[in-house]
């Protein structure tokens, strides 16, 4: 059966990318930044999964607001970068793992979750900054992948105890899958940031901070918070955190944080990441 | 999370309250029902349902489980969120009643509960309406499932009723009282005396019913039940709010329902924004480009000023508005500084100044 090696948590902010295509890798702004990621790097180069499942939401460039999945799944063969406006970013084309993300559809249809199945799909910041964040900028992606957009945009959006759920369902699904190979799972976006209103450039460094600290270690209290709270504690985009519960979801109860990192301002936003592996 | 606790009343059972429960569930609110068949008295059973269901309560009770709710908030007023006040009453009990109710209390004993179900249950159906025969089977089943010891202990219980009339007025929190139009046994008056003591109560009548309200126009009184849960506070029953419709976090616009059909089309436009003949199309004329939507005389103003918290007040969402960034280049925290309503440099003093990394 298939193997859940590890999960990820991770910002996944656009100007991490712009950044990166602007070179600014090294500079004074941004290489803290940037170095807090490396022990990741490492973990996943020794660790060579095969498929990583990359939860995230589209920011209203795959999908408009004429249909809006609250779940959706890629079982594509391949994914590209989307044009967010800027024109798509030279960045390899992603391989999709179709195989495993329909079998994935039986688990989930089977579990009473309904997702949108996408065969031809575009992906956004949402997706890119993670992988590039943790593989770099190889020639070709060194793993397949399985997107599943979860809608965080318009109201209502769902809720922390279904993403977390949502995560167990995953792990069931990884278990049952019958090949040798090795999944990471990279729950994404956040950390605290607002884009609009007059609470506008809001971040909560503090709460930020806790987070990474505890969502390994004490997860309980985020699973149970409301979308309100979210919203209050971490913003209007930061309530995007709750995709992080779906990475949390499918980990052990008890797991070790291998890694925490943290950096603020990102543009407008907390930035940072955990690294998790299951305890037993 | 607020429990709304369905008591039922005389030789009664959760089959009062099926419609009532779905109602409650579908608006996801958390029902629970009441046992009150083992108690000696009301008092007793009030205390047993404090005991055996956890948190703030909203008790919603009928006929003698009206009692019973009334009494709950007497004791324990502070776990009381909401009164449900069924085909009820507060008055004492009247001269004659006691020998009214042993006498059935004999007839159950003697001949059994399907007696008592045809001696008693026609009078409590709706005046001048010949009975729904689904309903009325219904209603004896739910007596053949009782015994004749519940019924002697309920009928005691309810001959030695505390003195709801002096209590009930102390109750401030929110208040409900349903009776059926044709109720003979509990009419409107007894239900108008309660509103009388609590002037916060909503007195609502179901039409074609008598005293088994729930059962006889299970939809409508369902309904009314659901209506008055989904319209109290969310402190009193500590329901996540729905999540399509209105603010609660100040500065905080959610792009819920309404911005999104206010903003359908402004987002739509800067949605095109996002192929390069769009954008071509947007640089080359923008006012051709935005006539190509139907977009309000204020959206549209809103675009050629590049006024971002405008659009947002119009329902634009940043994520689509954003794209227009991308051809007429603006940094994202201008556009957050505009929204905050500060100077740049104010902005990121006052909001992002606080760099912590590591």
């Amino acid at each position: 059966m298939a193997e859940l090696i590890g999960g990820l948590g991770t910002s996944h902010v656009p100007s991490i990318a712009m950044a990166i295509d602007k070179g600014l890798r090294e500079s004074e702004e941004w290489k803290p930044f940037f170095d807090g990621y490396t022990p990741a790097q490492e973990w996943i180069a020794e660790k060579k999964p095969d498929i990583a499942v990359v939860i995230f939401n589209d920011h209203g460039n795959s999908f408009f607001l004429d249909r809006v999945p609250t779940l959706a799944l890629g079982v594509a063969d391949e994914y590209r970068p989307a044009d967010e406006g800027w024109g798509p970013r030279p960045i390899p084309t992603f391989e999709g793992a179709s195989e495993f993300a329909w079998h994935l559809a039986d688990r989930m249809v089977e579990g009473h979750f309904d997702p949108m199945l996408c065969r031809e799909l575009d992906v956004d910041h949402g997706m890119q900054v993670p992988m590039e964040l943790v593989f770099g900028r190889p020639e070709a992606w060194p793993v397949k992948v399985v997107p599943i957009l979860v809608n965080t945009i318009q109201y209502p959006i769902p809720t922390p105890q279904r993403m977390w759920e949502l995560g167990e369902l995953l792990r069931q699904a990884i278990e049952s899958y019958p090949t040798d190979e090795k999944v990471v799972v990279l729950g994404t976006g956040g950390l605290s940031h607002q884009l609009q209103g007059a609470r506008a450039g809001f971040i909560n460094p503090e709460a930020d901070r806790e987070w990474v600290a505890k969502i390994g270690a004490d997860p309980a209290r985020y699973r149970a918070m409301t979308r309100e709270e979210y919203i209050e504690e971490f913003g209007s985009e930061g309530a995007e955190l709750i995709m992080w519960l779906v990475m949390r979801g499918c980990m052990d109860a008890e797991v070790k944080t291998l890694h925490k990192h943290y950096f603020a301002p990102a543009s407008m936003t907390g930035a940072g990441m955990v690294l998790l592996e299951n305890a037993g | 999370m607020t429990t709304f606790l369905l008591i039922p009343g005389l030789i009664s059972d959760g089959h009062v309250w099926t419609a009532t429960r779905a109602a409650l569930e579908a608006g996801g609110q958390r029902p629970a029902l009441a046992d009150v068949t083992t108690q000696g008295d009301i008092p007793e059973m009030a205390r047993d349902l404090l005991a055996a269901h956890e948190g703030p309560l909203v008790p919603v009770g009928h006929s003698m489980g009206g009692r019973v709710a009334m009494e709950m908030a007497r004791i324990a007023p502070d776990r009381i969120a909401g009164l449900a006040l069924l085909n009820t009453g507060i008055h004492a009990a009247r001269p004659g009643e006691a020998e009214k109710r042993e006498a059935m209390i004999a007839l159950s004993a003697r001949e059994g509960m399907e007696a008592l179900a045809e001696r008693w249950l026609p009078g409590m159906m709706a005046e001048g309406r010949a009975p729904d025969p689904e309903v009325l089977s219904g209603l004896q089943a739910m007596v053949r499932r009782m015994t004749p010891e519940i019924h002697a202990r309920q009928m005691r219980a309810l001959l030695a009723r505390p003195d709801a009339a002096a209590t009930i007025g102390d109750f401030a929190g929110p208040m409900l009282l349903v009776v059926g139009r044709q109720d003979q046994w509990s009419p409107i008056a007894q239900h108008e005396e309660i509103a009388a003591l609590c002037p916060q109560a909503e007195l609502r009548i179901i039409e074609e019913a008598g005293h088994f309200a729930p059962v006889e126009q299970p939809r409508a009184t369902a309904g009314v039940i659901a209506d008055w849960a989904a319209g109290l506070p969310q402190a009193a029953t500590g329901k996540e709010p729905a999540m399509s419709q209105g603010d609660r976090i100040p500065d905080t616009p959610l792009f819920d329902r309404r911005r999104a059909n206010a903003g359908y089309e402004l987002n739509k436009m800067a949605m095109g924004l996002s192929t390069p003949e769009g954008r071509a199309a947007f640089l080359a004329d923008e006012g051709a480009y935005l006539d190509r939507f139907v977009l309000s005389p204020e959206q549209r103003a809103a675009v050629l000023a590049r006024d971002w918290a405008e659009m947002v007040r119009l329902g634009g969402n940043l994520f689509y508005i954003l794209k227009i960034s991308a051809v007429d280049p603006t940094p994202i925290r201008e556009i957050g500084a505009a929204q905050a309503g500060m100077e740049l440099q104010e902005f990121l003093d006052t909001r992002l100044g606080k760099v912590t990394n590591g």
